[in-house]
């Protein structure tokens, strides 16, 4: 928010002063760390190329069905990836992978 | 009144004239005859109640009862009369009537006048005995014009003069009537053409005295005058005026000799009047105006005008004061009357516009287009940002009041509203950012600022204002940004959020708020990850004794920041390799990118003054840090070993230096951080709190950061279009392009142009989701 900005907040401590004597070179210590990741799937390319959308995205089929969290992605021994639904329609008709046209052979499936 | 213009009246239905003994008369008529029989032939009457059948019957002489009892006295009494019978009573009827005519006695008992005319009318005399009464009426109404005729005397005095003469008239055929009563049931009953004795009296007086043009013109003009004196606020004889108008309509010349005139006087006046006080009074007063005419041409119809008038005159009013300035009354003051909140004066206005042709109809449309004008001024003005959505708010309160209070909830204007609104607040894409930023800061102050039901109706209001939007897809972006950094500070209210979220998913459906809810399962999980990994790290050997929690945020459900690299200490390093190993081993197939611009921690500091603990931002914790051990640094040493991008460092360095709480100095001192600048310890650093939270100044949300939105926001359209294309087709199996179309703009919540759908759609059909039809290129089939 911009009225924010500048505007610092004290709270009032809860009391425990510790002094801390023995480093009086370090001035700051680490006392906690609130660290932030985005976890994404570890892939080559972004896109799945049997349907066509960003694999961190559900596939078209799952958002019509509204089942986001169960759109997985498989990775092929050639290293391509795909969404695991898009894949398991696709093996039904041919079991080449769309990119290398290798025969598929499944390496691991994203969780 | 129907009856007033009737030919055949006898003397019923006015209550100034005919006597009460008149009234109990008519009655006894009524007791044999209905008003379809008022004019019966007896002989030829015939039915159930027919008089014939009476005089048939032997019991019938019996029975006292009314007329019928008379006309069987018919040949009861078959008489030898004198000679010179008939003159001689006719001469004592005449005395009396010319009695009755002059206002003096009668010098026969009226028992014995009764006895006379039924004594004449049982004997055949009764059509002589009606055309000599109506020769003598004739010259004493005659003889009565003369005193009008005079030039002396003036208008008013004209007036009462008529009236005097018109109710001695009156007066006078009721005394007539009463005596000749048995000739007006008998006789004249029996004749339709023949007028009653009191209708008789009313044609004499209409030939002899008003249609006489100088009389009629003069009494005319007199009323109207009369009227007119009264329209300009004098006071007037309303009794007069009403006996007047009265013998106008009970003569039967009402309408075209005095309404015509009346009304072509009205116009005229009306108009002019309008016309005037549009110029000079403002529009409340004016409307107060109309009102009173209104009520006053009410009040006269009340009280002397009749009946017949009342359409054609109100009309008439409305027409010339309302009708004729609709535009004008709402171009100059419909505003006014807004702004000011006006409600009684609006209140009024509706009142009156709904009384004209298409009044409402243009009142809606001033309305709406008020709604638009201030609405946009309320949302065009990027300044008014932080008071937009409050403002909004309080408008839309106001002109829900003024529409259920004044405007009656008419639902044209309810619907006016909604639509103006809609209208305005799609004016700029940023209402939805600046929608999203208010109901975070609502959130975030959560049961400080407000109890928890006032919080749950604030943010009722805002889905209204949120139902109008039409890229909700980009308050939906906002929001989720705030959120983001609300989540990582470990400071949104989350019940609230939740609560926002279940009003936002009620409105929009799950489609729209998946993505939220993706973020809310994000924080749980968060959660749980952090709980095993502390388990985790009581199992290793872990470096050092760090508070660690993570965040990890699904990527595509969460805003994006643009990646950053910076240098931390290896202790640091450590930790997040730890728990790198330790999350990939749980989760195969993933990589993690840190996101070090929404990292915080909590530092212990020491003081000469005391030790404090300090709530910073991940850059805030580096740059601190770099201070151990070291008396001075130099900006450029701190970007080095930093590795923080340089605006980004500058903004940090001066949130720790020359904020509120400066716990490093900066050399020279200055508000900004420019080049070459030194900063130091701050061993003097004193505050009462042991706590301090020290904020990370903000720049305003960055372009880039607002184009990355909106474009994330565009992307997601295109898979929201594509998603609802899949599932309409899969539950249609085959469909027409216009019905795929239709359906598709009921089931998306931003607004898609034609074109947009149709790529998607080819788009699809490439993608074999759907093909088309090979008869007819415009039905789609699905393919599974
Ligand atoms: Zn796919
Ligand atoms: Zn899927
Ligand atoms: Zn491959």
């Amino acid at each position: 928010m911009a009225d924010d900005e500048k505007r610092e907040q004290m709270e009032v401590g809860s009391g425990d002063v510790d002094i801390n004597d023995k480093k009086p070179d370090k001035m700051f210590g680490l006392k906690k760390w609130n660290l932030v990741a985005m976890w994404s799937w570890d892939v080559e390319c972004d896109t799945c190329a049997i349907c066509r959308v960003q694999v961190m995205d559900t596939c078209l089929r799952c958002q019509a069905e509204n089942k986001q969290q169960e759109c997985v992605v498989v990775w092929g021994e050639c290293n391509h990836s795909f969404h695991n639904c898009c894949m398991s329609l696709w093996l039904k008709q041919n079991n080449r992978c769309p990119l290398c046209q290798q025969e598929w052979a499944l390496q691991t499936t994203g969780k | 009144m129907a009856t007033n213009h009737s030919r055949k009246r006898k003397g019923s239905g006015n209550n100034h004239r005919p006597s009460k003994k008149c009234a109990v008369e008519k009655e006894d008529i009524v007791d044999v005859m209905t008003d379809s029989e008022r004019k019966p032939n007896f002989s030829s009457l015939s039915g159930p109640n027919g008089v014939n059948r009476n005089h048939a019957s032997p019991l019938v002489a019996n029975k006292p009862v009314s007329t019928r009892k008379l006309i069987i006295k018919n040949f009861k009494d078959k008489p030898k009369l004198p000679e010179n019978y008939q003159q001689q009573t006719w001469d004592k009827l005449k005395e009396a009537v010319i009695a009755i005519h002059k206002s003096t006695s009668i010098k026969s008992s009226l028992e014995e006048l009764y006895q006379a005319v039924e004594n004449m009318c049982s004997h055949k005399m009764a059509p002589l005995l009606y055309e000599q009464l109506r020769v003598l009426c004739d010259e004493h109404v005659k003889s009565n014009v003369s005193q009008f005729l005079a030039d002396s005397v003036n208008s008013p005095l004209y007036l009462k003069q008529m009236n005097t003469c018109w109710q001695a008239h009156c007066q006078q055929m009721i005394m007539i009537r009463s005596i000749f009563l048995f000739l007006d049931r008998t006789y004249v009953l029996q004749n339709s053409s023949m007028p009653s004795i009191w209708d008789m009296g009313l044609e004499l007086f209409r030939v002899h005295i008003i249609s006489n043009r100088s009389v009629q013109n003069r009494t005319v003009v007199g009323l109207l005058l009369l009227i007119e004196s009264e329209r300009n606020g004098e006071a007037v004889d309303r009794s007069l005026l009403k006996s007047l108008l009265r013998m106008l309509s009970d003569l039967q010349i009402y309408h075209e000799v005095f309404e015509v005139q009346f009304l072509e006087a009205t116009n005229q006046l009306y108009r002019t009047e309008g016309q005037q006080l549009m110029q000079e009074r403002d529009v409340p007063e004016y409307l107060m105006h109309v009102d009173k005419r209104l009520n006053e041409e009410t009040e006269r119809l009340l009280h002397y005008l009749d009946q017949s008038t009342k359409k054609a005159l109100i009309t008439c009013v409305e027409h010339q004061l309302l009708g004729d300035h609709l535009s004008s009354i709402l171009q100059k003051g419909f505003d006014n009357l807004m702004e000011a909140n006006r409600t009684s004066d609006l209140t009024l206005m509706y009142q009156l516009f709904s009384r004209v042709k298409n009044g409402l109809h243009e009142l809606c449309a001033g309305f709406s287009s008020y709604v638009k004008k201030r609405g946009r001024a309320i949302v065009i003005n990027p300044e008014k940002d932080k008071t937009m959505v409050q403002e909004l708010l309080d408008f839309k309160e106001k002109l829900d009041t003024i529409v259920s209070d004044c405007f009656q909830n008419n639902e044209k204007f309810i619907l006016a509203l909604k639509d103006s609104f809609e209208y305005f607040i799609n004016q700029r894409l940023n209402n939805s950012r600046a929608l999203a930023k208010f109901v975070d800061s609502k959130l975030r102050a959560g049961n400080k600022e407000a109890t928890e039901e006032e919080l749950e109706r604030l943010l009722d209001k805002i889905m209204v204002i949120f139902r109008f939007i039409h890229g909700k897809d980009v308050f939906e972006a906002f929001y989720k940004r705030i959120l983001q950094r609300d989540f990582c500070r470990k400071s949104a209210s989350v019940d609230a959020e939740k609560s926002m979220l279940s009003k936002l998913k009620q409105e929009c459906g799950g489609g729209f708020t998946s993505k939220l809810e993706g973020m809310f399962k994000d924080m749980e999980l968060s959660r749980d990850i952090n709980i095993a990994f502390k388990q985790h790290l009581q199992n290793i050997s872990s470096p050092d004794n760090i508070d660690l929690t993570v965040n990890i945020l699904t990527m595509g459900y969460w805003p994006t920041y643009v990646p950053v690299e910076v240098h931390m200490p290896p202790e640091m390093v450590s930790y997040q390799e730890i728990f790198k190993k330790f999350y990939l081993a749980k989760h195969s197939g993933r990589k993690l990118q840190w996101q070090p611009t929404l990292g915080h921690c909590v530092l212990k500091a020491s003081f000469s003054a005391g030790a404090k603990e300090l709530q910073v931002s991940l850059f805030q914790t580096l740059t601190l840090l770099l201070f151990n051990g070291t008396e001075e640094l130099a900006l450029e040493d701190i970007a080095h070993q930093t590795g923080i991008e340089d605006t980004e460092l500058r903004r940090t360095l001066q949130s720790l230096a020359c904020g509120k709480a400066r716990v490093i100095q900066k050399v020279p001192r200055g508000k900004d951080v420019e080049d070459g600048d030194k900063f130091v310890f701050n061993n003097e650093f004193k505050n009462k709190y042991f706590r301090i939270k020290i904020n990370q100044i903000q720049m305003k949300e960055t372009a880039e950061e607002q184009i990355s939105t909106q474009e994330r926001v565009f992307q997601d359209r295109q898979y929201q279009i594509d998603a609802a294309i899949v599932r309409i087709m899969k539950t249609r199996k085959t469909l027409s392009h216009t019905l795929l179309v239709s359906e598709l703009y009921e089931q998306l919540k931003f607004p898609v142009k034609p074109g947009d759908l149709k790529k998607r759609i080819e788009s699809l059909i490439d993608r074999d989701y759907m093909e088309r039809d090979k008869d007819n290129s415009n039905m789609y089939k699905y393919v599974a």
